[in-house]
């Protein structure tokens, strides 16, 4: 019988020399989306900016 | 002692039911892309369109996805924990069970039950099967992993166990609901709070069927038929963390321009685009693992289909958020370009990783090779075709679509009448059925492989015996 024959070393799974890198690209796109979160959240959220879906429907239809 | 021919037996179960219901799932869903362009098609009362679409969307998602999932996941759980199942035949019952409840949820759907929540249309006796047969699930999933003989937990065990946990959750919060007799029921929320627990249902089904089962078989397939370890194992466990952390508050991004409070609009766009970090650090990771060795593109037959799929993964998961944004979202929120993007998810990455890790299972469980690379390869590229045809003809409509029904005159009246923008999509829905007929073609020659594999496999068996 074909007893455990896929077993898994786990060393096969991860590369050791590069296990804990990562790209400088990677944490910029990440810091960068959490930075730019903040500012949407301020920026379209009616407590902080006063911006409302209702007024900006206003808006284009006054245009 | 390790019984695991009983396990795997099961396991290919899985497979050739996903494979089965996936036949039938694509099926119905070339039936109503001609239904579109050709409303003779629709026959009444059960092959309409209303009927025949959640039959498209359940059977697929249930039938094929999760049925995979079901296999794979225990293929996975039983190499990455070193033993057979805790509980083999409750998995085998669990097999026997799943499709009985693929077939009465089917029937169900084609008579016309629906509870009209999108993705949860099944009515209440069929929630409890589902909720059941996901228990059965979790208590073999965690009790492998618990009592496992490897110490390390890799990735994929972690993207299963969010998997285990999270669909649980959303499944039972979304259904929850007054029956009124056996066939009809009422949900427990109404109004705007029915649509924002909706769509955090809906849009997390995507998450935690689409995403997180099918990155746990990336993450161990790929390395294991390329022989390539992953690139980085922090990247992989950092970009975990922030997925499962973020996705479940983007659901309300769906009801952008609703009656829903605006700031819970807002933070759902936030999350939503702070997923493309998560989403790219696997697309990442699966780039830098296969660019140790481009080699293997050509080397190994499975790798295209990897890379691929975490392309098409990579192209969602810009494209998802980027429909979030608000002023994209007026443009194509309901329009045609919402079913191309789905498509893309389902046909490019699930699909492809899906019938990848079957191309490494099933040989593997008859200790054989795959019966045909060359038919691999057609499978491949047919697969392409058909899925790319089918997401740009649906993107172009989309945008025509959306841009005449806001076209105005000077005096605030439409452009365009319903009817105009209508007809415009015609020969786009005609495109899409070619496109789907060319994506049928390759998963016929997928099929064949597999059925091909398994004889081979099977008479291999015997002539040991």
């Amino acid at each position: 019988m074909a007893e455990d024959f896929d077993n898994v070393n786990i060393e096969d799974l991860e590369a050791k020399d590069t296990a804990r890198k990562i790209p400088l690209g990677w944490l910029i796109l990440f810091w960068g989306l959490i930075l730019w979160g903040i500012y949407y959240l301020a920026m379209y959220s009616p407590v902080i900016s006063g911006w409302t879906q209702e007024k900006a429907y206003e808006e284009s239809v006054t245009k | 002692m390790h019984d695991y021919q009983y396990d795997h037996q099961t396991v290919k179960g899985f497979i050739v039911s996903s494979i089965f219901w996936g036949v039938v799932g694509i099926v119905v869903g070339l039936w109503i892309s001609i239904q579109m362009w050709k409303p003779e098609l629709n026959i009444p009362p059960y092959f309409t369109f209303g009927r025949m679409r959640v039959v498209h969307t359940n059977g697929l998602a249930i039938g094929l996805g999760i049925g995979a999932i079901f296999g794979i996941s225990y293929y996975i759980v039983m190499r990455l924990a070193r033993r057979p199942l805790l509980f083999p035949k409750l998995a085998r019952f669990h097999l026997y069970l799943f499709n009985a409840a693929v077939a009465l949820a089917a029937l169900s759907l084609f008579a016309g039950m629906n509870q009209t929540l999108e993705y949860a249309e099944l009515e209440w006796p069929l929630d409890i099967g589902v909720v059941i047969l996901w228990v059965m699930f979790a208590v073999n999933v965690f009790g492998t992993i618990i009592k496992r003989k490897e110490e390390q937990m890799y990735i994929s065990l972690w993207y299963i166990i969010a998997t285990v946990i999270a669909v649980a959750i959303l499944y039972i919060v979304n259904n929850l609901a007054v029956p009124a007799g056996m066939t009809k029921s009422y949900p427990v929320f109404a109004g705007v709070n029915s649509a924002n627990v909706q769509w955090w249902y809906g849009h997390n089904a995507v998450g935690f069927i689409f995403t997180t089962p099918i990155l746990a078989m990336f993450y161990y397939f790929l390395p294991k038929s390329t022989g390539l370890p992953i690139y980085s194992h922090r990247l992989s466990i950092v970009a975990f963390w922030s997925l499962v952390f973020a996705y479940l508050w983007t659901g309300a991004h769906h009801l952008v321009y609703t009656p829903l409070p605006d700031w819970i609009q807002t933070l759902a766009i936030v999350f939503t685009l702070f997923l493309i970090a998560p989403s790219w650090g696997s697309v990442v990771n699966g780039y830098y693992t296969v660019g140790s060795d481009w080699s293997k593109m050509q080397t190994n037959y499975l790798t295209k289909f990897f890379i691929m799929g975490i392309t098409f993964y990579g192209l969602q998961t810009v494209q998802g958020p980027t429909q979030a944004i608000r002023v994209v979202s007026q443009l194509i929120h309901y329009t045609d370009w919402v079913p191309g993007h789905v498509h893309m998810g389902t046909m490019g990455w699930v699909t492809m990783t899906t019938a990848a890790s079957i191309y490494h299972i099933i040989p593997k469980i008859y200790n054989t090779e795959i019966y045909s690379i060359k038919v691999a390869n057609t499978h491949f590229w047919l697969v392409l075709i058909g899925q790319l045809m089918f997401s740009i003809t649906m993107w172009i409509t989309g945008i025509q679509q959306g841009a005449l029904w806001k076209a105005t005159n000077a005096d605030g009246s439409l452009k365009y009448t319903f009817m105009e923008g209508l007809a415009k999509n015609y020969p786009f829905w005609q495109l899409r059925t070619v496109a789907g007929v060319i994506f049928t073609v390759g998963m016929l020659f997928f099929i064949y492989n597999i059925y091909m594999t398994i004889r081979k496999g099977r008479a291999l068996a015997a002539s040991q015996a």
